[in-house]
């Protein structure tokens, strides 16, 4: 063990797994990164933290806030100890992701087609069915390289005893992949060297992928396809991540007024006239897309869009009616689904979910609420959820009533006691619970997995809710390389 | 350039270009109602520049605080200055990838200035004068970091554009909103001291005194104020800077789009130069002023429709 202060006076916390320390000293993982700031005062670490606020600041890094009608910027708070994961540990997680991804990947294709898992009965057809994010109007549509996830946020969390656990698939419109470059540009610039000398391995070509993967589904025969990024405009509060991708890969950030459809194709309004557009990497909900066929009093979408998809002239991304696959009740199915299309065992873990609809289940729920998460199928970023253990009788009360009501739209999950890792706040480092959101790419090329993600930080102590709408923050993280 | 991104430059320089004009206009106003016996009261300017009622102007009218704290300050008023700058950072906002990051922060931080209570204060309880010149720093930090720092791109032109003519709308309405100096029944003296606050209200009292000797006619104010091509607040100086960029625009625009927008300029711009009427004849002031007027209107109109893509 050091001798350093900072490093000795670490509380940990009892039954969770923390990513830094084990009870015999420091991970492995993280050996070179405590050398390197063992030495450090803490006053340096306190000034490190503060340029890592004014670098946020003055690179614009904020997310908006709308209240009284003016914007207010703020920063999404970051702490500057990285979290660490070591070579083994990541070709897991990426062998996993990817063997999901293919799965869920083949079940979008199968239940908008053939629907084999259904006639098989693997799968109930009324859950399907039932689930409001299974567009009818995608039967049978076909989409460009049978590609539906062309991104993926995959949320994954650890329990005390070390296990991963996939928590979400997130096959919609995943969010937070310009903080991951962010962090990392952030943290060559507070530890210099550090990276290279720690064997990291880089993310910077999360956009170049992306891009390329684009640009190749721009099935029209020209020299390059036009590829544009719909962002729902300045007042979403992702806005900044729309701009930064949008100017990291250099194509246009549009809104839904830039565009129109003429005769089932796709163009954007310039001021030399309309320019054809063809593959539209969208930030808007599917919901909103197109009012003429979806919700009619969308503003965020575009007219005629639909059925421009439909025909194939031009490439969405992601695919509409995704929602099914990552519905919360639905991702029960899951590893069936890995079985299933793949043959082929899950690596990653599900959590053990139990769906409501089933009153033996319920009842099983209903006697052990507060040692369990309930949790909406069809919500995120932390809303419309239960944590057990801190809930009121009150608001338990509330959630048996709606659960009663409406039991196909909630779904229960035992507590998973989060991993924890170092934070630095007040001039110590304290254990703060954390997830990790990698992002995976789909493309005609394969499936491509930067090494890294985003880790979550559940900022408030004790908290286990670790989105940023709920007063969460961030950590870099570093996956190392193979030890040579 | 797509359509959005041009609207959105075009309007940000209107909103800047326009809250210049309404300040030195308040500013020159509130010094002859000081300073003035013949004063004609912040009527006209509550018309032009506010959105209240008709009981509510006589309300407020006789209150220079108030007068002041609606057209800067009120944030129920649309189109106050505070609203101006609250829209023009918006716009810059949206578009921050197409201007530099020093324009925005100058935006932003004027934004910061108008928000704050002290400033608000200084106009409406300590000095007024002070209070508003300070605004009036804040907009001119805007336009020269403009110049200072934005490539000379098609935004460029666009903001250029948007700040022409709203420059050109300004002087006509300054000049409707004046014309009474000009008319022949005024009384020679406040007829002179009204062309004094109209030159003063577009920054051009020190150079009609350098040019004409500091006699003041209503032919010789009317000549700077519409005609002449070096001063920088008269419609032709204005028309012409409009005409120079939207000829920029040629090679980036569809032709029919170019040569309709093209046209109109050169049309108000001739309208402009080959108008003959007599100074003090009323009617034929206002009549110009009026088609001026529509004739920019149209010019917007073209560029609404050719170019922002809202038909």
């Amino acid at each position: 063990m050091s001798e350093n202060a900072l490093l000795n006076s670490y509380p940990e916390l009892a039954n969770v797994w923390d990513e830094m320390f084990r009870a015999e000293g420091t991970r492995p993982e993280y050996r070179h990164f405590v050398a390197a700031i063992e030495n450090l005062q803490g006053s340096e670490m306190t000034r490190k933290a503060e340029l890592a606020k004014k670098l946020f600041l003055s690179q614009g890094v904020t997310f908006t806030v709308y209240s009284s009608g003016e914007g207010i910027e703020k920063i999404f708070p970051f702490d500057i100890i990285p979290r660490i994961i070591n070579h083994a540990e990541w070709v897991r997680i990426e062998a996993g992701i990817k063997q999901r991804l293919r799965a869920l990947n083949i079940f979008l294709k199968d239940i908008y087609h053939q629907q084999f898992i259904l006639k098989d009965g693997i799968m109930p057809a009324a859950l399907v069915y039932s689930c409001p994010q299974f567009l009818r109007e995608m039967v049978n549509v076909d989409v460009p390289h049978d590609i539906y996830t062309h991104i993926a946020g995959v949320d994954l969390i650890r329990d005390h005893d070390g296990e991963l656990y996939v928590l979400e698939d997130n096959l919609r419109t995943p969010s937070g992949v310009s903080y991951m470059l962010e962090n990392r540009s952030i943290t060559y610039r507070i530890f210099p060297d550090l990276l290279p000398k720690s064997n990291v391995l880089p993310v910077k070509d999360y956009p170049d992928l992306l891009f390329r993967n684009l640009l190749a589904l721009g099935a029209r025969q020209a020299s390059e396809a036009t590829v544009v990024l719909l962002s729902p405009g300045i007042y979403n509060s992702a806005y900044f991540e729309h701009s930064a991708l949008a100017r990291l890969m250099g194509i246009r950030l549009v809104e839904s007024r830039d565009l129109i459809v003429h005769n089932h194709f796709v163009y954007m309004k310039t001021t030399k006239g309309l320019a054809r557009v063809d593959v539209i990497y969208r930030r808007v909900d599917d919901e909103y897309i197109d009012p003429l066929v979806f919700r009619p009093d969308s503003a965020l979408g575009v007219s005629g869009l639909y059925w421009a998809y439909r025909k194939g002239n031009v490439a969405i991304v992601n695919a509409m009616g995704n929602g099914v696959a990552d519905d919360k009740a639905v991702y029960c199915y899951v590893p069936d689904m890995i079985r299933y299309y793949l043959n082929e065992e899950p690596i990653l873990k599900n959590v053990p979910t139990h769906r409501l609809d089933d009153p033996e289940k319920r009842e099983h729920v209903f006697a052990n609420m507060e040692r369990m998460v309930i949790k909406k199928t069809n919500e995120s970023g932390g809303y419309g959820m239960l944590i057990g253990n801190a809930a009121t009788e009150e608001q338990m009360a509330d959630f048996r009533t709606a659960i009663s009501q409406d039991p196909r739209s909630f779904i229960a999950q035992p507590i998973i006691n989060l991993s924890s890792a170092p934070c630095y706040i007040d001039g110590v480092l304290q254990p703060r619970r954390i997830d990790l959101r990698p992002f995976a790419l789909y493309g005609p090329s394969g499936i491509d997995i930067v090494p890294g993600g985003l880790t979550r930080v559940a900022l408030r102590e004790g908290s286990l809710v670790v989105n940023s709408s709920q007063g969460g923050g961030s950590k870099d993280t570093w996956v190392l390389g193979p030890s040579s | 350039m797509l359509s959005r991104v041009a609207d959105t430059i075009y309007w940000l320089a209107r909103y800047l270009e326009r809250s210049q004009a309404m300040l030195q206009v308040l500013r020159i106003n509130y010094i002859a109602s000081q300073d003035e016996q013949a004063f004609e009261g912040w009527r006209p300017l509550l018309y032009t520049y506010g959105d209240l009622t008709e009981e509510e102007i006589t309300a407020t009218v006789g209150d220079t605080a108030q007068v002041l704290g609606h057209l800067i300050f009120d944030r129920d008023n649309a189109v106050s200055v505070y609203n101006n700058i609250v829209q023009g950072r918006e716009n810059a906002r949206a578009v921050q990838d197409h201007i530099t990051k020093e324009v925005w922060l100058s935006l932003n931080d004027y934004y910061h200035a108008i928000r704050q209570e002290d400033v608000a204060r200084l106009v409406q309880v300590e000095d007024p004068v002070s209070g508003i010149d300070f605004l009036f720093k804040q907009g001119l930090l805007f336009a020269g970091t403009v110049q200072h720092t934005m490539p000379r791109d098609e935004g460029y032109v666009f903001l250029s554009m948007g700040k022409y003519l709203e420059r050109a709308l300004q002087t006509a309405d300054i000049m409707r909103l004046k014309q009474e100096a000009f008319a022949p029944n005024t009384e020679p003296h406040h007829s002179a001291a009204g062309l004094r606050y109209l030159l003063y209200a577009l920054f051009g009292y020190e150079l009609y005194t350098k040019t004409y000797k500091g006699v003041i006619t209503p032919e010789n104010v009317l000549e700077m104020l519409v005609y002449d091509e070096d001063f920088p607040h008269s419609l032709a100086y204005s028309l012409g800077q409009l005409q120079r960029y939207c000829e920029r625009l040629r090679d980036q625009s569809l032709p029919e789009s170019y040569d309709h927008l093209h046209f109109l300029i050169g049309k108000a711009k001739n309208n402009v130069a080959y108008s003959s009427f007599q100074a003090r004849n009323g009617p034929a002031l206002a009549q110009f002023l009026q088609q001026t007027r529509s004739e920019l209107f149209e010019v917007a109109g073209a560029l609404n429709t050719h170019y922002f893509g809202n038909s």
